[in-house]
């Protein structure tokens, strides 16, 4: 695998972005798969999703947030803090959850404490929790509300031939993705669950133009070669937030490989399309207000339990691990729901809470996984 | 769960115990004082409310008459809903659905049982619910999912996009119970055209699933009778509010419970209003005695709640705070957004505020959307805290007008939102002039910090900021 995607796996500012600000370009984060890139990049932004890796204590995390608060905003404000997102122009707070959605008061407050933190443009993104023909009005709004800000800030024009541009090349990173997926899920993969996860969150981190090219790179170098994962456990990854690839190296070992995933960093990133002949604000709106994979959009348990049964069945998985952050009610009930109906279904399930970066339980962790891999083996045996 | 509590229905339980309640006080003094003896661990609830007269007995009525409704509804061709406290019930009574409203039940369970919900938020737990959710819904939660509550025929809320934990209780009930499901979604901003007509079309879209799942069509003279109900209600609510700015305050300090209790339970139905006027009727006699509501009659310093109480083991706050002679100046559960509240008249908040149109049906509809979007918490804690007309302009401006001495948070551990900003809150109104302090208890949940730890940790604050020498 071409180590472009690790390298920007594991790091907060990679040589992709360096190379964008050196040619005098602006960066704009985000924190919620719920925001629409697409409308950055047509922009000349560099979209990039804001995240909590690397982050080695709380203290300014803590000062802001409350005690009983998940781990992953607070990692971004203690990055944030300590000046490790000083390459950011610009920031984008969603209402994905509360604890994220306190992240736009705590980073403001943060800013008035310690110069230089905060971006200059800082924008609260509403997203609502549901599909409906007003919510989606609604969000058109937003978006043309967030679309005149970042003209105005960044002094750019948005128009809609740039936006159709953004959206074909964003649709064409979707597809390429899914043809990624399809390898993952092979009967004998060439790929380990670490790696994917890298090569998924790294669009996230890079302009999308060499993305697609990295990608068609390694896809036609993955479809030559020969799988190296025969005789490992199957696994599906699915809950809270993980941008952390040593998570799902943990999980692994030598022993498993996780083929499918349902993760926001992850897999839930390149499912669906824009529509690339409708309006393109609209079909913006539609796409992503459409995305019920997040258990933020409430009331769509059934569809997203079919949606994760029909993805085990198709990546012929041996069990799911069903994991939350501390804190994230949202990802930890759904996979208490999980666990029951997936059961039933006769898919075995882990359900581990953890809290934001696995080094600080890796113990616990890995004991709980090996231990859910022997179930899987005695399974297996007595079948 | 210990196996005897799947022995009776808990609510059923919950219904006798309120109905006997509110009977006490119909023998001689002696033979009341004598039956609180038989109740020690509810004893002091009681003691607390029905001391308060007739309010206090119309309080317990209504309780009891709350279970009574939701429970025997299905018998009578009626629905109910497991609903929210945020959620105005006006428009479910309008359409005969009972609501269920978990957080008042969990805290009908604390003010009666030693155990409180304990058992019932441990069980969710087993189910597969997360420990770290809000033990306010937790602790009824846990007694539908258990199966020990009424059958239930639908799920509603109004809290995504004010509270994750409280939205996802009810959107875990639904899928686990697997009944119909509804939420009013809110956007961060209160006042806006594009808002309103969001709520607008999002309240529609309740009544078309009200209608789809009850088989009834909307009542239109009914629903204003219980508009013009829920609008004397605020007027009711707006005079209560007025009489606690008079020093000394004439409410007595369980007044401000009993007053949003009510309201959570039977807005826009004859019950709340008949508890109002009793409680008016108590004040204003103080009032113009110029009587204070405290038991000990000398007001020595006014605290504000800036967002809930702490419920458990009975009305132990309140009597820390009748005690000690800190009058209570409310919180943010008790307010009326109503154009005619005191504080939204002193402020000029009117564009934050609604008011009542009963022209046709698009304009209740409309009414009753602009209601439910301003209940408590839905309409203070959905945007950011130091947004205009949000949790700081909110917290400031009623502790100003009603002279509190201090500001007093306390909530859930559950609580993602509150506990996401309050640390800011407080600096702000540190910064403003007025002693602030965060308990870290949990109001439903004994477990988490006892209260003689919380009430501690409150008085050490009270003595080192000399705020009760």
């Amino acid at each position: 695998m071409n180590s472009a995607f690790m390298e920007a796996a594991i790091s907060l500012n990679n040589d992709y972005i360096r190379e964008w600000k050196e040619a005098g370009k602006k960066v704009v984060g985000y924190t919620c798969s719920y925001v629409p890139d697409e409308l950055l990049f047509a922009a000349g932004i560099l979209p990039y999703r804001v995240r909590g890796f690397g982050a080695t204590e709380a203290t300014i995390g803590d000062t802001y947030f409350g005690p009983f608060i998940c781990s992953l905003p607070k990692a971004m404000l203690q990055l944030a803090g300590e000046g490790r997102f000083d390459f950011l122009d610009g920031a984008i707070i969603t209402p994905g959850c509360d604890s994220m959605r306190r992240l736009d008061e705590c980073w403001r407050k943060a800013g008035e404490d310690i110069a230089g933190i905060l971006p200059k443009f800082f924008f609260h993104f509403g997203v609502p929790h549901k599909f409906a023909d007003y919510t989606v009005k609604w969000f058109v709004e937003e978006i043309n509300r967030l679309k005149n800000e970042i003209e105005r800030h960044f002094g750019t024009s948005i128009t809609d031939d740039r936006l159709r541009d953004a959206i074909i090349l964003f649709n064409k990173s979707r597809d390429l993705l899914d043809r990624f997926d399809g390898l993952r899920i092979a009967d004998n993969p060439a790929i380990t669950g670490t790696e994917a996860l890298a090569v998924i969150l790294s669009g996230t981190t890079m302009p999308r133009d060499i993305y697609v090219e990295l990608l068609e790179g390694l896809l036609g170098a993955l479809e030559k070669s020969r799988g190296t994962m025969q005789g490992r456990t199957r696994l599906m990854l699915v809950g809270s937030a993980s941008d952390d690839v040593n998570l799902v190296r943990l999980i692994e070992g030598d022993r498993a490989v996780v083929v499918a995933d349902n993760l926001c960093f992850g897999s839930r990133f390149h499912v669906d399309r824009v529509d690339e002949t409708a309006d393109p604000i609209e079909a913006l709106a539609k796409r992503y207000l459409a995305k019920n994979e997040c258990p933020r959009m409430y009331g769509e348990y059934a569809g997203r339990l079919k949606m994760l049964t029909d993805k085990a069945g198709k990546a012929k998985v041996d069990g799911v691990i069903l994991q939350n952050i501390r804190f994230c009610d949202l990802h930890g009930s759904e996979n208490g729901l999980f666990e029951r109906d997936l059961e039933d279904a006769g898919i075995p399930c882990l359900k581990i809470e953890r809290e934001y970066g696995p080094l600080v339980e890796t113990g616990r962790l890995k004991m709980r996984v090996d231990a859910f891999l022997e179930r899987i083996e005695q399974r297996r045996q007595s079948a | 769960m210990r196996p005897e509590l799947k022995e009776y229905k808990f609510d059923s339980m919950l219904w006798n115990t309120f109905t006997s309640a509110a009977k006490l006080k119909n023998g001689s003094d002696k033979e009341y004082r004598t039956m609180l003896k038989y109740i020690p661990y509810f004893n002091g609830t009681v003691a607390a409310v029905l001391d308060t007269g007739e309010p206090g007995r119309l309080f317990i009525e209504c309780i009891a008459k709350y279970f009574e409704n939701y429970i025997t509804a299905r018998e009578k061709g009626f629905h109910n809903a497991i609903t929210t406290f945020c959620f105005s019930p006006g428009i479910l009574y309008a359409m005969d659905v009972y609501p269920i409203c978990l957080e008042v039940l969990s805290v009908a369970q604390t003010f009666a049982y030693r155990r409180g919900t304990a058992e019932f938020l441990d069980y969710c737990n087993e189910v597969g619910y997360t420990e770290t959710s809000c033990s306010s819904q937790r602790g009824t939660l846990g007694a539908f999912l258990a199966g020990v509550g009424a059958e239930v025929d639908m799920v509603l809320t109004d809290t995504p996009g004010v509270c994750d934990t409280n939205a996802n209780a009810f959107a875990f009930a639904a899928a686990y119970l697997k009944v119909p499901f509804f939420s009013l979604d809110m956007p961060p901003v209160l006042v806006d055209q594009r808002t309103d007509e969001y709520h607008n079309s999002d309240f529609k879209a309740l009544i078309a699933f009200l209608e789809k799942h009850t088989g009834r069509k909307l009542d239109i003279d009914r629903l204003r009778l219980v508009l013009k109900e829920i609008e004397k209600q605020e007027e009711l609510v707006a005079e209560l509010e007025d009489l606690a700015r008079i020093v000394p305050n004439p409410l007595p300090v369980s007044f401000n419970l009993m007053v949003y209790a009510t309201r959570f339970l039977f807005s826009g139905m004859k019950e709340c209003t008949a508890a109002l006027e009793s409680m008016i009727r108590v004040a204003s006699d103080n009032a113009s005695r110029g009587a204070s509501g405290l038991s000990g009659g000398v007001e020595k310093m006014r605290a504000f709640f800036c967002y809930i109480d702490h419920y458990t083991n009975g009305l132990r706050l309140w009597d820390f705070l009748d005690r000690n002679g800190i009058c209570y100046q409310g919180n943010i559960l008790s307010r009326s957004w109503a154009h005619t509240a005191p504080h939204v008249k002193e402020y000029r908040t009117e564009a934050a505020a609604y008011s009542f149109d009963y022209d046709d049906l698009d304009s209740m509809i409309r009414t009753m959307a602009n209601h439910n979007s301003r209940m408590p918490m839905i309409k203070s804690i959905r945007g950011p805290y130091d947004a205009p007309d949000m949790w700081l302009q909110d917290t400031l401006s009623l502790a100003k007008m009603y002279s509190a001495d201090c500001i007093i948070y306390n909530g859930t551990p559950g609580c993602r939102n509150t506990w996401g900003m309050v640390k800011l809150l407080a600096r702000d109104t540190e910064k403003a002039g007025i002693p602030t302090f965060i308990m870290y208890g949990d109001a439903f949940d004994d477990r988490v910090e006892s209260w003689e730890a919380s009430q501690d940790r409150l008085e050490e604050f009270l003595r080192v900021r000399r705020l009760l020498v």
